[in-house]
Formats: structure tokens, C-alpha cells, sequence
């Protein structure tokens, strides 16, 4: 999967080309052979990604640990019920009913599990947008407006600027031809293809163009008489899912979905669950059967252990948090594919950042100036809000004239009120930025270019390295020359130094090479610029511009402008935060390690101080080979580097290096950089924008797309998209997600607590034969419907301290579910729940007639349908009926008691280690509402006519209501204590044992 | 996440877990040292004693608050439930089937109601006192020994025809059989609002078909002094007035639908919930 590109199409001579792919470069092929190719073939698009089936997807909600625990428990439901009635059984209905409910319970979480993923998975349509829609194709000699779709490997195809290139392309012939090749490779500078063979690699050599980059539109030339730029002819060698971009696409595909870490959580925790309620069920069941019940009976206290023990609630109330979390997030420009996202993002211990766009504001800008024999800083800020240079040198009037006049870009129409720096231009990357810097510093440009008209011109090419042209200026006229600085400087022989030309002497050359160097090793790209006064009509109008470098010789040095794409302006900060919150930050990127290491520094990646060992073997003076790697902090690898690397030594290279830069990396070393981090143990985000990225994207522990900037398939790859391509959002979403991670924590724990008490009456139940304290319909609306809000609530509740300066948590030690915690909720809490319920039990029992001693060993008679007559412990008679009302009572006033205790348990959940007083009682508004609900709620259940037939509840007294609350309010004293013993004795035994 | 969930096989699971039962170099057994298990079993052991200790203390208080003699409340007991001798479930509820020609058939049934009766000889009874009043005994003091209430004497004799003193077999071979229908006690209720409560049998579904039935004591009442009922503690020796029915014109070898109702105020048969409050349905067939 990993293997580079084999193509060795751009090394072949024409006529080899020809006669490999039978066609030719004339004519084109013949139709016939055409239409049997792409029979053959298949046509020229990317096949999507091929999906589960849906109802599979579903299935898969359906059967998952616990959904499978409560199936089984339906079927004994189903089975009993079969049974009882087969025997007459009255009352048996009931297990009917609970059978509905089980299942109903399964096929509503399901649903609503299914609806998230669906969601999840619909946002983005895949790589559909990638395929052109026509295509100029040359068959049998004619010219042909064809579907792209419909293109074979030999077809002779025409492109033009802005196109978008429909296939694999070897190119034959090309004028001016430029490709955007930043979708495959990140590089945003426009990439020349021409016929010849440059480079070894098919994705540096210039005469392959890709399927999908795009085709420039050339810029305009409105009075030259250049060939029209921006075409080629080339030959189809490869189409649809061969392509490059497709086998990138399927490496994509062929990459699996990782699990997240809080998937792992959940079941390993629902894996624990399930066991433990098996093995209670089963233990119980042995009891029962031991003790003399029947086989029946005995299979349905198993199942009724099982709902008793389930916490059929907790994926609901996991996936509530979690989608919150997600919106909450939205709001910050983070859209969450997947949810589980949110809390992966929080446990995230590496960030594998895009350079471009990502960290950088992907536009150049004019970083620097030099003149004067100064380096002046130009303002980079996005907003120009940065402190400007000084203007007021002759020298910048000329600087600012030529670089207004030699320059062919400009914007487009109808954009005056626009900011600057958010206009559209037509022209390439630095002539954009030298525009703007001149539009932004000087005034209007077009103005200025208005009282200089343009005499003559010759463009920019690759063998001269500069562009210059001519123009009038009342009785003289003007030549400006901008290019390669040393290149400039040839054809310099005066040099401007405060509006004196002074001759340039060695002492000024070796100022220009200080300055040149200098702003070259900031990673910016440097350009020179240079002016001669001519007499009118030295140039005549329509001179033959390939004469004009003769008249451009003798010419005054004016000064240096250098560019670079500036990193925005909240990145150092974010970085920093990352820093804090020891999270590693290491930079991929295609572009050149200078530049890379340049914003590297910037932004803070490379920290101030830190040294590669290039600069430690440059301080040192000692060849590089002697440096010893532990002495350099930072590190930039090149992608040529890592190609050579034997497997294993990336990986000590990453442990050596914690400041890492990866630059000119393609998108299998992106995907080999991300596994060695995985390999360390790290949980890695990777932020990207390309089609290159997707594999890493969806290699990653948290892909990150970018919205603006972002292809469709890095979308598509993605778990998140950044709406505002901003790094510092990320950063945002770290913070959120280790606050849900805290928060779910604390959600578990109440939720897991109240499973005790709703264990326990069973266990009472069967051992000491007491006529039942709690049903299962009771428990199911514990669990779906008083508890949900309240545990939910618990998502809002605000982080105990500065969760950005810990350290990520540990995937292996810190885990969600732990013995601390769930010890102290299932046998600490969850006991004086159990407790608090059997009190209120009693009591309810005893002031209805049944004392408490008598009830022991009572089942059996209590049980008796025939029995109608039961005696209570005052001589009164009871029959079948009223005994169950009376049961239905119990089940209420347990119930209830649960439900005060849990108050107090949510409440006592608020904190981990901060005293409840610390945090606010009622800060938590949504928390305050949902313990509101939670008792309205339990006054619908017990007030509401026709209850106790329907679900089993009854209207109890209300002092009922109080008997459970002192043992809340012990729950709320023992939780502080436990806190004050944990804050005051930091890893004391107490602290181990009780703190989760 | 290659690193969290690489697959183990069955052996280095078997392994690990050994090693988390008893791991030699950190000398921890399941995870904990010797001495931490002992310390936290001791944490455990004070928490729950404590915590029993206040679960006793709750339910001691309980018991110091409940009154003795009268239940706190009645919510479930707002209308007695009424019983049938002798009583044979079916399928579905009471069934008493028999052949008058097979004498097994009965004689089960008969000896329910004998040994039923037990409870009412004079002998039985000998520590109840005879009532003659028709209205609520009404009892605000504790005359009785011992500190108790006083209970009416109801004997088996003042079920005349279906005593079994004149007839032991309770008419059962000659297929006019008696049944004894008894109401539930509840303490403190008073059934018919002064005028005694009666039974009253009929068919089910068919009440204007006229069902033959002669009651003991006269008109199927229950006589009111043995209301109200004061409670086990109060009224130790207290027994349920009975009413004995007997059907004198049974169609043979047909399966009748019966039920029997207690006329009163304060007794409701109408509770859709409960087949057994303020009546009693069976189904009766004698077969020859």
C-alpha cells in the first residue's frame, strides 16, 4: 500500500510513448480502439469508497454486548410468559409486558445510535467533485468535446487554463502551461509543465500533469503579443482509480478506520459490565436453583438480574455528552464528523500539523524589505494591524515604483470596497503579494500604472529569471527589472542608498549578500529590484521584447523585497497552549525545509533556543556527522531523508527530537510519520487540507480537515473539519474534549451507582424470600427516564482546574471506568443507596401492616395467586390482589428512594476532588434543572390516575418521600469527607483507594 | 491505535491473568499487596458495619413508632376480600367439580369444610363471649383478660343445615352442597353503614335466572356485632362470622357459573383489579 508511484511514463521518448500505448500524437487514437479500452478499463472517474450496507450498519446497533444481554433477557421474558400461560398463570402478562419493554429498549437505542452514525457519515458526499465534467479530446485527428469520464489511456487531450486536468497526463507540447498541484502535493506555488523529462520521480518531473490539479488561467496580457499561455496537448497514460489521486483516494480506503480511544473505553467498560451481570445473573441463578425454586423462576430472576444490572441508559447518556460536546464545539468552528471524535481530540498527545493554510495564512506576503542597507519588516498581520516601516526614504519611492510597474498582476474588477487583503487577484502568488504590499503601502495602483504607461515588456521565464519592462514618464522614460536578486545584481552597476545612487562597490556587494543570505535563511522567498532612467524613445512601442535585455544593462539597485506566507496570527499563542498542555506539535509539510523550518520558529514549534543539528554543527564548526543528535532539540527531516531510513529509525528519531519538522514529504511518508507516532504510544491528531492528506487523515487517532481550504476527500477522510482553518480552533477542541473525558467520568459514575440498589432487592428478594422491593419496568424508567437528564447534566459541569495544564491522559493507565471508581460508586454509594431503599421499604411495609420480621420467608405465601386471605402482622386478611398493590407500593417508595439518593449523588458528582462548596452548588444551572425534572418526573409517576395499572406505580404517601434523605444527606457528608481526605493527602492510601 | 489493541492469543491471556492473580516480582495478588487487601477488606468491614448499625438503628425506630394494635395505614385495604370453602383451584379460579356417584370426588371437599369448622365447635370458641346485640360492637376500652377486646362467639351450629352436625356430609351426595363463604378482616371497618351486610349468590352473566339457595344464618348476613375487628393484639381470639349457602336446584353435569356477593355499604364487588374483593366466582358441576 505504501509503495511510491511507479510511473516511468515521463522518462519515455515520444515515439516509445507511442508505440507503448499504440496511438498517436498526431491524430490521436482511433474511435473503435477508444470505446474498447474503456470497455475494458472502466471509465475515467474514482470509484467512491465502497460502504457497509446499511442495514448491516444497523444490525450492528442492534447487537452489541449489552444489546445481546438484553435480548436474552427479552427471550426469557417471552419464554416465562409462554410458559405461565400455558399453565394458566394469572399475572403473567407482566412478564410479557416487560418482555415489549426490553425489546422497544434495545430497537429505540439502536435507532438512535444508527441515526448518529448516519449522520456522521452523510456530511460530506465523497469524490464526486473531482471528476471533470468535459473533456477536449483528439481522435482520428478531430478535435472532440467528450465526458471526461469517457477517456482512455492513449487518448491525445487538450488542456487550457482553468481546466481541471482529466486525467494522468504526459505532456506533449505546452505554452505557458501551469498546474495547481497543491490538492496531490500541498505545494501551493504554481508548477510549470512542459514536455521535458526534469526529475526521476514522476511527481516532480514537470511533463506529467495530474488528474484533478487544475490548470491555471494565465494572467493577462493586454498589450504583448506572447503566445496565449496556459495550454498543452498531452497524452492520457493513466485513468480513474490508476490515476495518482485514485490510488492516493484508495489508499485512503484501504487505511482502516481507527477505534477511537473512548470507543475503547466504552467496551472495555461494557465488556466488564456484561461479564459482571452474567456472572452475578448466573450465580444467582445457581442460588436460586439450589435453594429449591423452579427452573422457570430461577432463569427469570436471571433475567431480571441482568435489566437490573445493565445500565441500559449509559450509551444514550454517552452519546447526549458527547453530541453537546460537539455543538458546543461547532459554535467554535470544530464540526464534528464523529463524535467519539470529541473525546480522542482531549486524549490527543501529538498534533501532526499541515504548514500551509493550517499554521500559515496560504498567501504570501511581504515579510520584509531591504534597502537603504536595512532590513525593514513589512506588516504581515492578517488584518493590517501591525506597526508599518518607515516610508519616508527616496530610496522606498523608487522601491515602490518599480514594484508597482513591473508587475502584471492585477484585481479583478469591481472590488473597491473590499479590503486589500481579501480582493481577488489574476496573477501568480508573488506578483499577488507585491500588488497588495503596493496597493496597501503606496495607494492605488492601477493609478500609478495609469501615469506610467507600458511601452514594452518582457515576461518572466525560467532562463532569464527576471521580468522587466518599459514605460513613458513624461519626457523619459522608465525601465524597471525585478528577478532573481543575483541575477538583478548582475545587471546593476549603481546602487541606491538614501535617494544617492552611489556606485555599487565590493562593500555594497557584500552588504547585498549578508542581506540576501539573511532573508533567504528565513525561509522567505527574496526578489530584487532595480530601475534605470532612459531619454524618450529609447524604446520604441512594439519593440521585440527578447531585444530588451540589451537595453537593461547599467542598471540602480533599489532594494530587496522578500515574501513568505506569514503564520496567523493566534497560532504561537495556540501552540504554546498545546506546549502547556504536553501536547507535541510537529509540522508535515511539502514544502521546502528552509521555509519550513523559517514558520517552524515562528509559530513556536521550534522553540526559541532550540537548535536542529545543522545549527549545532554550524556553531560547533564540526562537520554534521560529529553532532550528537541528543544536543539538538529541534529536527527538520526532508522527505528524501526519510526515504533512505531503515525501518525503526524514525521512530527513535521522534523520541530523540521533540521539536520535529517534516518538510518535502509526500503522502505515504505523511501516513509513515503518523504510524511511527502511533507506534511511540502517542494518540495523533493530523490537520490537512489535500487529497494527499486523506490517508493520513484517516490513519490518524483524529483527522482534522480544513473547511476552506479543504478538498472534498480530506473532508470525506476526516473526523473533524475546521471551519476557519485555524490551528488555535484545535486547540479549543483539545480543552473540550479533555473536559467531556472528566465529565464522562463523572456521568459513568452516577449512572453505574443506582445499579446496586436496583441489584440488591433481587438479591433480597431470592435469598431472604421478602415479597419483591423493586420491578423491572421500575428499573427501566430509573434508567431511561428520571436519570438521563440529570446524568447528561453533568457535561455542563465545569472543569475542576486548569485541565490545559496537565499532561494528555494516558490511553493505558488512565482509563475512563476505573477500580476506584467503580468500587466506590457500586460498594460505597451504591450500599447506603441500597440501604436508604430498604429503610423506606420497611418502613412502608410496616405502617401498611407487614412488619419487617414477617416478611422475611413470606414470598412463597405473598406469591400465591390462590392465597386470598393472607394474614398481616395485625390479624388483617389480604388477597392476591391487594398484596400486589401493596407490592407496586414498595416499588414506588424504592423508587423513590433511589431517586433522592441519586440527587445527591449527582450532586456529590460535580467534583472529583474540589469540595462541592468549591465548585458552586448551583452554578450549574442545566444540572439544577434536571434534578427539578428528575422529581417532577417522580411526582408525574406516582400522581398521575391509572399508574398503577399502566406502569406499575403507585400514589405513596408523601412521607415516604423523606424517609431516604437522611441517608442522601450521608451520601453528600462521606462524598466531602472522601474529597477532603483526597485534597489534604495527596497519594496517601486514601487517595489511591477512593479517589477515581 | 495499533499500540492499544493488538490481538492476544487465548495463552498470553491466560497468562496475564495469572500474572494479575499472583504476580511474583511485585508480590501483588489481584492487583493489590497482601497488606493493602487486608487494609482495605478492614475499610470495607467498618463501612458496612457502620452502615448496618444505621439501617438497625432505622428499622428499631421503626418498630418503636408503629402502633401495635392498628396499622398506620390501610391504603390497599379499602374493601374486604371474600373466600370460599371449601375451595379447589382450577385453571382458572375456584373449581369444584364432582361426581355424586364417586364418593372420593366429595369427600375431599367435605373434609375441607370439616376441618374448616374446627375453628368454630363451642370448644374452639369457649373464650369468645355471646353476642345478641344487631349493631357494631363497639369496644373503646380493653375489657377482655389480659388486656384485650372482647371477640363475639361464632359457632359452627348457627350454620344450621350446613353445620355438618345434622348432616355431615353437607348435602354434597345429594347434590345440594353447602358452601361457607367468609369475609377478610380488616381492623376498624364497618361493613353495611348499620345494617348488616348479606350474601347474595347468583349466576354469573344471568342474574335474573333464578338460582335456588337457602342461607345459614337466615338471609346470608353477617351480624354486625362482630364488627369492627380491633386487631390480632386486641381481639387474639377472634373469628370470622361465616355464611353457609346452599344450593338446593342444580342442573347435573353441566359446568354453573356462580358468583356470590356481599351486599353492603362499604363493600365494593365492582373492582374490575381484584376477583376476589366483596365476592367470590366459581364454577360448580356434579356430575351423576
Amino acid at each position: 500500500m505504501k509503495k511510491e508511484m511507479d510511473v516511468d511514463d515521463h522518462k519515455l521518448e515520444l515515439p516509445d510513448l507511442e508505440a507503448k500505448y499504440s496511438t498517436s500524437i498526431t491524430k490521436g487514437l482511433v474511435g473503435a480502439v477508444a470505446a474498447e479500452r474503456l470497455l475494458r478499463d472502466g471509465p475515467n472517474e474514482l470509484r467512491p469508497p465502497r460502504g457497509t450496507p446499511e442495514c448491516v450498519k444497523f444490525g450492528r446497533q442492534l447487537a452489541g454486548g449489552l444489546q445481546c444481554l438484553m435480548w436474552v433477557a427479552a427471550a426469557i421474558c417471552l419464554i416465562a410468559y409462554g410458559v405461565q400461560e400455558g399453565q394458566g398463570d394469572r399475572g403473567s402478562a407482566d412478564n410479557l409486558y416487560l418482555a415489549i419493554a426490553l425489546i422497544a429498549v434495545v430497537v429505540v437505542t439502536g435507532c438512535f445510535g444508527y441515526y448518529q452514525e448516519f449522520k456522521s457519515t452523510n456530511i460530506i458526499a465523497s469524490f464526486k467533485n473531482l471528476v471533470p465534467q468535459q473533456a477536449t479530446v483528439i481522435r482520428e485527428g478531430d478535435k472532440l468535446q467528450i465526458n471526461a469520464n469517457e477517456l482512455v489511456v492513449g487518448d491525445l487531450v487538450e488542456i487550457k487554463g482553468g481546466d481541471r486536468v482529466p486525467a494522468d497526463i504526459r505532456i506533449i507540447s505546452a505554452q505557458g502551461c501551469k498546474v495547481d498541484n497543491s490538492s496531490l502535493t500541498g505545494e501551493s506555488e504554481p508548477q510549470t509543465r512542459s514536455p521535458e523529462c526534469t526529475h526521476d520521480s514522476p511527481l516532480e518531473t514537470r511533463n506529467i500533469a495530474f488528474f484533478s490539479t487544475m490548470c491555471l488561467e494565465a494572467g493577462p496580457h493586454p498589450d504583448t503579443q506572447a503566445s496565449p499561455a496556459g495550454t498543452a496537448t498531452g497524452l492520457v497514460i493513466n485513468t480513474g482509480d490508476r490515476t495518482i489521486i485514485g490510488r492516493i483516494a484508495s489508499l485512503a480506503s484501504g487505511v482502516e478506520n481507527e477505534k477511537t480511544p473512548i470507543a475503547i473505553e466504552i467496551e472495555h467498560f461494557v465488556d466488564i459490565i456484561a461479564g459482571l451481570a452474567i456472572f452475578f445473573g448466573a450465580t444467582f441463578f445457581v442460588v436460586a436453583m439450589v435453594i429449591g425454586y423452579p427452573f422457570l423462576r430461577a432463569m427469570v430472576f436471571f433475567m431480571a438480574i441482568v435489566v437490573a444490572y445493565v445500565p441500559e441508559g449509559l450509551l444514550a447518556t454517552v452519546t447526549v455528552c458527547l453530541s453537546l460536546t460537539a455543538k458546543r464545539l461547532a459554535r467554535k468552528n470544530c464540526v464534528v464528523k464523529n463524535l467519539e471524535a470529541v473525546e480522542t481530540l482531549g486524549s490527543t498527545s501529538v498534533i501532526c500539523s499541515d504548514k500551509t493554510g493550517t499554521l500559515t495564512q496560504n498567501r504570501m506576503t511581504v515579510a520584509h524589505l531591504w534597502f537603504d542597507n536595512q532590513i525593514h519588516t513589512a506588516d504581515t498581520t492578517e488584518d493590517q494591524s501591525g506597526q508599518s516601516f518607515d516610508q519616508s526614504s527616496e530610496t522606498w519611492t523608487l522601491l515602490s515604483r518599480v514594484v508597482t510597474l513591473c508587475n502584471r498582476a492585477q484585481f479583478k474588477a469591481g472590488q473597491e470596497n473590499i479590503p486589500v487583503a481579501k480582493r481577488e487577484v489574476i496573477g501568480d502568488a508573488s506578483e499577488t503579494a507585491l500588488l497588495k504590499f503596493a496597493e496597501v503601502t503606496v495607494g492605488t495602483v492601477s493609478e500609478a500604472r495609469g501615469r506610467f504607461p507600458k511601452v514594452a515588456e518582457l515576461p518572466f521565464n525560467s532562463t532569464n529569471k527576471f521580468q522587466l519592462s518599459v514605460h513613458a514618464a513624461g519626457d523619459r522614460q522608465l525601465l524597471v527589472l525585478k528577478g532573481a536578486p543575483e541575477r538583478v545584481l548582475e545587471r546593476c552597476s549603481t546602487v541606491m542608498i538614501k535617494g544617492q545612487e552611489l556606485p555599487l562597490d565590493a562593500q555594497w556587494r557584500e552588504a547585498f549578500e549578508g542581506a540576501y543570505a539573511d532573508l533567504g535563511g528565513r525561509g522567505e522567498r527574496v526578489l530584487g529590484f532595480c530601475a534605470r532612467w532612459l531619454p524618450a524613445g529609447t524604446v520604441a512601442a512594439g519593440t521585440d521584447p527578447e531585444a530588451l535585455p540589451e537595453v537593461a544593462v547599467g542598471l540602480c539597485f533599489a532594494g530587496l523585497v522578500a515574501m513568505i506566507d506569514p503564520p496567523r496570527a493566534t497560532v504561537p499563542r495556540a501552540v504554546l497552549k498545546c506546549r502547556t498542555a504536553g501536547i507535541r506539535v510537529i509540522m508535515v509539510t511539502g514544502d521546502h525545509p528552509i521555509t519550513a523550518k523559517a514558520i517552524a520558529a515562528a509559530v513556536g514549534i521550534i522553540s526559541e533556543g532550540s537548535e536542529t543539528p545543522e545549527d549545532v554543527a554550524a556553531r560547533l564548526r564540526v562537520p554534521l556527522e560529529q553532532v550528537d543528535p541528543r544536543q539538538a532539540r529541534a529536527r527538520v527531516v526532508t522527505g528524501a531523508e526519510l526515504a533512505g531510513m531503515e525501518p525503526g529509525v524514525l521512530e527513535g528519531i521522534l523520541r530523540a527530537h521533540p521539536e520535529m519538522v517534516f518538510a518535502r514529504t509526500s503522502p505515504q511518508q505523511k501516513l509513515v510519520i503518523v504510524e511511527s507516532c502511533q507506534r511511540l504510544g502517542a494518540i495523533v491528531a493530523v490537520t490537512g487540507d489535500g487529497v494527499n492528506d486523506s490517508p493520513a487523515l484517516k490513519r490518524a487517532d483524529i483527522g482534522v480537515a480544513m473547511g476552506i481550504a479543504g478538498s472534498d476527500a480530506a473532508k470525506n477522510a476526516a473526523d473533524m473539519i475546521l471551519l476557519d482553518d485555524n490551528f488555535a480552533s484545535i486547540v479549543t477542541g483539545v480543552e473540550q474534549g479533555r473536559l467531556i473525558f472528566d465529565n464522562l467520568k463523572k456521568s459513568i459514575a452516577y449512572t453505574l451507582t443506582k445499579n446496586i440498589p436496583e441489584l440488591t432487592p433481587y438479591l433480597i428478594y431470592i435469598t431472604a424470600s421478602v415479597p419483591l422491593p423493586l420491578g423491572c419496568i421500575t428499573i427501566l424508567f430509573i434508567e431511561l427516564c428520571t436519570d438521563i437528564f440529570p446524568s447528561v447534566s453533568l457535561a455542563y459541569e465545569r472543569a475542576e482546574s486548569d485541565i490545559m495544564h496537565l499532561k494528555p491522559r494516558n490511553p493505558r493507565r488512565d482509563r475512563l471506568v476505573n477500580e476506584p471508581l467503580a468500587a466506590y460508586s457500586y460498594f460505597q454509594i451504591g450500599a447506603i443507596q441500597s440501604f436508604a431503599g430498604f429503610t423506606d421499604y420497611f418502613v412502608a411495609m410496616a405502617q401498611e401492616g407487614w412488619w419487617p420480621l414477617l416478611c422475611l420467608g413470606l414470598r412463597p405465601r405473598w406469591e400465591d395467586t390462590h392465597e386470598q386471605e393472607l394474614q398481616d402482622s395485625y390479624g388483617q386478611q389480604w388477597t392476591f390482589e391487594q398484596r400486589r398493590y401493596q407490592q407496586y407500593t414498595c416499588y414506588t417508595v424504592f423508587f423513590i428512594s433511589i431517586e433522592m439518593c441519586q440527587i445527591a449523588d449527582v450532586l456529590i458528582r460535580k467534583t472529583r476532588r474540589l469540595s462541592l462548596l468549591q465548585q458552586g452548588l448551583f452554578r450549574n444551572h442545566i444540572l439544577v434543572i434536571a434534578i427539578v425534572f428528575q422529581v417532577s418526573i417522580g411526582c408525574f409517576l406516582c400522581y398521575c390516575p391509572g399508574m398503577p395499572n399502566i406502569f406499575n406505580f403507585m400514589p405513596i404517601r408523601f412521607q415516604w418521600w423523606f424517609v431516604p434523605m437522611p441517608f442522601g444527606l450521608l451520601i453528600l457528608i462521606y462524598d466531602e469527607i472522601r474529597k477532603l481526605g483526597v485534597r489534604r493527602h495527596p497519594g496517601s492510601w486514601w487517595d489511591r483507594e477512593l479517589y477515581y | 491505535m495499533a499500540t492499544l489493541n493488538e490481538k492476544k492469543t487465548c495463552s498470553e491471556r491466560m497468562e496475564n491473568f495469572r500474572r494479575f492473580v499472583w504476580n511474583p516480582e511485585t508480590k501483588l495478588f489481584m492487583g493489590r499487596t497482601l497488606i493493602n487487601w487486608v487494609w482495605i477488606s478492614l475499610y470495607y468491614l467498618a463501612f458496612y458495619v457502620v452502615m448496618t448499625g444505621l439501617f438497625a438503628l432505622s428499622i428499631y425506630s421503626l418498630m418503636r413508632t408503629v402502633n401495635p394494635y392498628e396499622p398506620d395505614y390501610q391504603d390497599q385495604l379499602k374493601s374486604p376480600g371474600v373466600t370460599l370453602r371449601p375451595d379447589v383451584y382450577g385453571d382458572r379460579g375456584l373449581q369444584i367439580y364432582y361426581n355424586t356417584s364417586e364418593n372420593k370426588t366429595w369427600e375431599r371437599l367435605v373434609t375441607t369444610l370439616q376441618t374448616f369448622l374446627t375453628a368454630y365447635t363451642p370448644a374452639a370458641q369457649h373464650l369468645n363471649i355471646n353476642c345478641t346485640g344487631d349493631k357494631y360492637f363497639i369496644q373503646d376500652t380493653f375489657d377482655g383478660p389480659n388486656n384485650t377486646k372482647l371477640s363475639c362467639k361464632f359457632t359452627s351450629d348457627m350454620l344450621q343445615n350446613c353445620s355438618g352436625i345434622t348432616d355431615p356430609t353437607f348435602g354434597f351426595p345429594e347434590g345440594k352442597p353447602c358452601f361457607i363463604i367468609k369475609m377478610n378482616r380488616i381492623i376498624k371497618f364497618y361493613p353495611g353503614n348499620g345494617t348488616a351486610p348479606r350474601v347474595d349468590c347468583t349466576y354469573v352473566g344471568d342474574e335474573s335466572r333464578p338460582l335456588e339457595v337457602d342461607y345459614y344464618p337466615a338471609n346470608g348476613t353477617f351480624n354486625l356485632h362482630y364488627f369492627p375487628y380491633y386487631g390480632k393484639k386486641a381481639q387474639p381470639t377472634y373469628s370470622n362470622p361465616l355464611v353457609a349457602v346452599k344450593f338446593l336446584n342444580l342442573t347435573r353435569n353441566v359446568e354453573l357459573k356462580i358468583v356470590c356477593k356481599i351486599i353492603g355499604a362499604g363493600i365494593t364487588f365492582d373492582n374490575v383489579h381484584d376477583p376476589y374483593e366483596g365476592k367470590v366466582e366459581f364454577k360448580l358441576k356434579i356430575e351423576d
